[in-house]
């Protein structure tokens, strides 16, 4: 398959879009103007875009505790993200969720996660629903090297494989769980050794590279919508920032040579080297798209500064859909 | 001193043709365990130094962890990518190793034979496209690669040059030499990617110097159309397009499509051909090196590749020459299991 | 004539699905053995071959992915229901009913709507041991975003199971492994009774027994015993404990002035707790003596019948604490 130069741009303008919009948070949040827990997804940027450029609306995602950027891929409005991530009323969430449960039903975007491999059997739930319905829809379960130690992620796989559900397990090996290497948490390297032991297969893809990614989602979601059931890609890629916040806070559990290397492979500039070398695009036509999202970015900031805070009286809606406690 | 040489590629057999192909699966495990029985054979058949190529996943730790053989890890840089194996091989070559196994696919042989051109080779297959190595079980590998390490089998009776296919891509600013073992083809897409050749539509040509009628891959197309055979001089071109001939081949292991042909043609052993343009070439399989306008891409088959070393021969030798008897009568050689 | 139709627990469990299933199509089952063999207790019995196997799903075992399953579908329009064998296996599920089910709305800014039912099966009497017999429902009550109902009669089973079905969020429905084969009156057609309405099982003007579950049939026949010398209990059934009917308990409260709470989970922060406090705040005045808790005591369920049939409050223990209660024989002595 080539990638076209539409798809080209729109992986490049996902990509764009979600490191502004981290970059964006991640400054609020050293300005203690964003309250709770960041965990931001600069640096993995191919991985959600990739995937999520591979989905139609309608198909499904779970996502993560570093899901900003799964639902910025999956089109996410920035206003109602920011607005959350600041705790307002507008927010995705109303301001009940905030960075960890940022979520668009509408989108198919079934919420990030704080607990580490949850989502996967939720995305479990999305896929039989969707083969349920026979209207050829997928669910994509984003999860972390970290996940695949927990007992929920190997539940979801084995029974997704054992229900032959169409889902893609899309596993985002950024080498650290929180702060321990991934080497010390288990005896594997590759995540999709894995795979063969639920009965699906399990491909490698640089997870730096957007065409990569993309090229592999295609294939597992062609063969998940045509009935063949569910498969494991394993992005390898890296986290630029800390496993939360902005700055290192003096936590020297990566060295500065190994962040540095990772950065020369970043997934954003990469790809602009590629397209404008093959001659699809130009510096100019770049320029103009960071300038045009920074510009978006800033009326998010302004819109969710400029939004109310939730009134107390909003803690006690939405517990229950009808009746419930008092 | 007799030196076996063992480089294992941790990336080889995980690639995207696993999602729409039933090609293998060959898990870090399963590579420990080849390395594992090789290392035991080796040490069996007479080697007195087992040197093991590192790698990112610490697979020739593993394998080494607890044996009782004269194992040494080479200290070399790990980069994570092919550069390890090439770096490897050449280390081997500088080691004065008798004979390497190398457990990956035909990018793995493609890349032991750019670090060390005349390496004497047992390649054992855990890649995809498996048209170069041979499926070969690590204890074979293992005790055959002993034999000729220590001379009790020459290479000479044993080894074959293999051929190869020598690219060089010059453009404005750079000159870069490659080479490729099995096939070479031109790939009409943007991007390197996910690497693997999926889309038989951006194929536009093949050079192969393989190419069988059981080869899976690129080589495959050449193979159905014009079989060369690994030892026969030269190879084969094929130009993609539409012509008179078209032909179902397995560009993937187990996926068949059809490709159509606009023209085959014998390569000559040493014969040059030059193209140009703007593409991205495929070594062995998989995309790799992505060649600009005004790239020029001169292309020869020679016969400079690795010295492949037939396994089956060997052992068949050292069982004419009873090597499989223990030293003396008396001695007490315990057994040995490995695991 | 319907009137006239006996069916046991279990079977109206059983009916109450079926008739759901025919009724929506979004309605499916799935857990660990209840396709073709029926459930371990027979309550998916015949439903698999009536509505094949897409919708009666046999599961792996894999209590995690068995609720995540039902959260995943339920948050994109199906109506779930997901069985845990038994009652102790929803700790093995815990992340995904405390964590997920429970929250997805509210996390959610409302957005979400989680129509699911979890299914499983509590309570002793089987010397089943510690880990099959135990009644873990204040633990889930105590989750805000739960609903929680433990029928007592296979009227109720049907009724309660059907709204459960019915309801757009989470729901934790408990049948009682000992009342599994009891039978008792089932309209054949589908009815509902809605959650959080309690029922007096028996009106009584001098005492209030709070019971649910198998409770219930101990307390009747406690009350009935206690008839004979002339103190008449009233007997309540909340029925669903999340939400509870406090309403109906304190009204009831305020007029018997003295009320035991009964439940087979062990006493130390059992549902009696809550009721017990919810009383004395809304009706401190009325109460004639200290509201009594009979509950398991503080340890595990014994497996030997001789442990276990001491450890199970038994209709004794009930007659001895509303003795108690009406004569306050401790404070007085």
């Amino acid at each position: 398959m080539n990638i076209s130069p539409e798809v080209q741009f729109d992986l490049h303008r996902r990509m764009v879009r979600i490191r502004l919009f981290e970059e964006a948070a991640g400054r609020l949040a050293e300005a203690a103007k964003l309250p709770g827990f960041l965990h931001l997804y600069v640096g993995e940027e191919a991985v959600a875009a990739g995937v999520c450029a591979a989905l139609n609306d309608d198909d499904h995602i779970t996502s993560t505790h570093r899901g900003h950027g799964h639902l910025v891929a999956k089109g996410g409005d920035l206003n109602r993200m920011m607005a959350e991530l600041m705790g307002k009323s507008t927010g995705y969430c109303k301001g009940k969720g905030g960075s960890m449960h940022i979520s668009d039903l509408s989108l198919g975007m079934l919420g990030a996660n704080g607990i580490v491999g949850a989502g996967s059997p939720i995305a479990v739930g999305a896929a039989f629903a969707n083969r349920y319905r026979k209207k050829g829809q997928v669910a994509v379960a984003f999860f972390g090297d970290g996940a695949t130690n927990i007992g929920a992620f190997h539940e979801a796989a084995n029974m997704a494989c054992a229900l032959h559900l169409p889902i893609v397990f899309a596993c985002e090996n950024n080498e650290y769980g929180e702060f321990t290497p991934r080497d010390q948490t288990m005896a594997i390297t590759d995540i999709v050794d894995r795979a063969a032991g639920y009965g699906m297969p399990g491909v490698i893809v640089d997870g730096m590279d957007a065409i990569a990614v993309h090229e592999a989602t295609l294939e597992a979601v062609e063969r998940a919508r045509a009935g063949g059931g569910p498969s494991l890609i394993e992005a390898k890629t890296y986290r630029f920032y800390n496993h939360h916040g902005v700055q290192n806070l003096g936590l020297k559990y990566r060295s500065d040579d190994e962040v540095a290397r990772w950065k020369e492979r970043d997934p954003i500039f990469t790809l602009e080297d590629r397209m404008i070398e093959n001659k699809v695009a130009t510096r100019q036509q770049f320029d103009d798209i960071w300038a045009d999202w920074r510009a978006a970015i800033d009326r998010a900031i302004q819109f969710a500064e400029e939004s109310p805070l939730p009134t107390p009286d909003q803690v006690l809606v939405d517990v229950y859909t009808t009746g419930g406690a008092r | 001193m007799s030196t076996v040489g063992i480089i294992v590629n941790p990336n080889a057999g995980k690639d995207i043709r696993r999602l729409v192909t039933p090609a293998t699966h060959t898990s870090d495990v399963t590579k420990v365990g080849i390395v594992r029985r090789a290392i035991v054979a080796a040490t069996e058949s007479g080697a007195e130094r087992i040197l093991l190529a590192p790698d990112r996943h610490r697979l020739a730790e593993r394998a080494a962890d607890g044996l009782d053989a004269p194992i040494q890890i080479v200290d070399e840089p790990i980069t994570g990518s092919r550069y390890d194996t090439i770096a490897a091989a050449r280390r081997f070559w500088k080691e004065q190793v008798g004979a390497i196994v190398a457990l990956g696919g035909d990018g793995t042989s493609r890349d032991v034979a750019l670090g060390w051109p005349d390496s004497p080779l047992v390649a054992v297959s855990t890649g995809t496209n498996n048209v170069f190595p041979s499926a070969i079980d690590g204890t074979s590998a293992g005790a055959a690669a002993g034999f000729v390490a220590t001379g009790a089998v020459a290479l000479d009776e044993v080894g074959r040059r293999s051929k190869r296919i020598l690219v060089r891509i010059d453009d404005a600013d750079s000159s870069v030499d490659d080479v490729a073992l099995v096939d070479l083809a031109f790939v009409d897409t943007d991007f390197i990617g996910a690497r693997a050749v999926r889309d038989p539509h951006t194929v536009s040509r093949v050079v192969a110097a393989i190419a069988t009628p059981t080869s899976t891959g690129l080589s495959s197309i050449a193979g159905r159309l014009h079989p060369v055979d690994r030892h026969a001089p030269g190879g084969v071109l094929v130009e993609m397009g539409a012509g008179e001939r078209s032909i179902r081949v397995p560009l993937a292991p187990g996926s068949f499509t059809t490709m159509s042909i606009a023209d085959v043609r014998s390569l000559a052993d040493g014969e040059e051909i030059v193209f140009t343009g703007r593409t991205i070439l495929a070594f062995d399989g998989e995309r790799d090196r992505t060649v600009g306008d005004d790239g020029r891409v001169a292309i020869r088959i020679d016969s400079g590749g690795p010295i492949l070393i037939d396994v089956d021969r060997t052992l068949q030798l050292a069982a004419e020459r009873r090597l499989f008897d223990p030293p003396t009568k008396t001695s007490d050689h315990g057994d040995v299991h490995g695991h | 004539m319907s009137e006239e139709r006996k069916l046991a627990y279990v079977m109206a469990f059983n009916e109450a699905v079926s008739q759901a299933m025919e009724a929506d199509p979004d309605v499916f089952c799935a857990g660990e053995d209840i396709g073709a063999f029926g459930g371990v207790f027979g309550t998916f019995g015949g439903l698999q071959a009536k509505f094949g196997t897409d919708r009666v799903v046999d599961t792996p075992i894999s209590e995690q992915a068995i609720v995540g399953l039902g959260v995943g579908a339920a948050a994109t329009g199906l109506r779930p229901i997901v069985d845990l064998m038994f009652m102790d296996f929803i700790c093995v599920a815990m992340d995904q009913i405390v964590n997920q089910a429970a929250k997805l709305k509210y996390m959610f800014g409302g957005e979400a709507t989680l129509p699911l039912t979890i299914t499983t099966a509590g309570g002793g009497g089987l010397s089943a041991a510690a880990q099959h017999s135990q009644s873990l429902e204040a633990i889930l009550c105590h989750i805000p975003g739960l609903k929680v109902v433990y029928p007592s009669t296979p009227y109720d089973m049907k009724g309660l199971m059907m709204a459960c079905i019915q309801e757009d969020n989470p729901t934790v429905m408990v049948k009682h492994k000992r009342l599994l084969g009891m039978s008792g009156h089932v309209p054949v057609e589908p009815y509902s009774i809605p959650l959080g309405t309690a029922n007096v099982v028996r009106p009584g003007r001098d005492v209030t027994i709070v019971a649910y579950g198998r409770m219930v049939h101990e307390s009747v026949a406690a009350a009935e015993k206690l008839a004979a010398d002339g103190i008449e209990c009233e007997i309540i059934d909340p029925r669903t404990l999340q939400p509870l009917d406090t309403d109906t308990i304190v009204a009831s409260a305020r007029r018997t002035n003295r009320v035991l709470v009964v439940h087979e989970a062990v006493r130390f922060g059992g549902l009696g707790a809550e009721i017990a406090a919810q009383i004395q705040e809304a009706a401190f005045d009325h109460l004639d003596a200290p509201v009594g808790r009979i509950g398991a005591p503080f340890s595990p369920v014994p497996f030997s019948p001789a442990l276990e049939q001491h450890y199970i409050p038994s209709s004794a223990a009930i007659e001895a604490g509303v003795r108690e209660a009406m004569f306050r024989n401790k404070v007085g002595a």
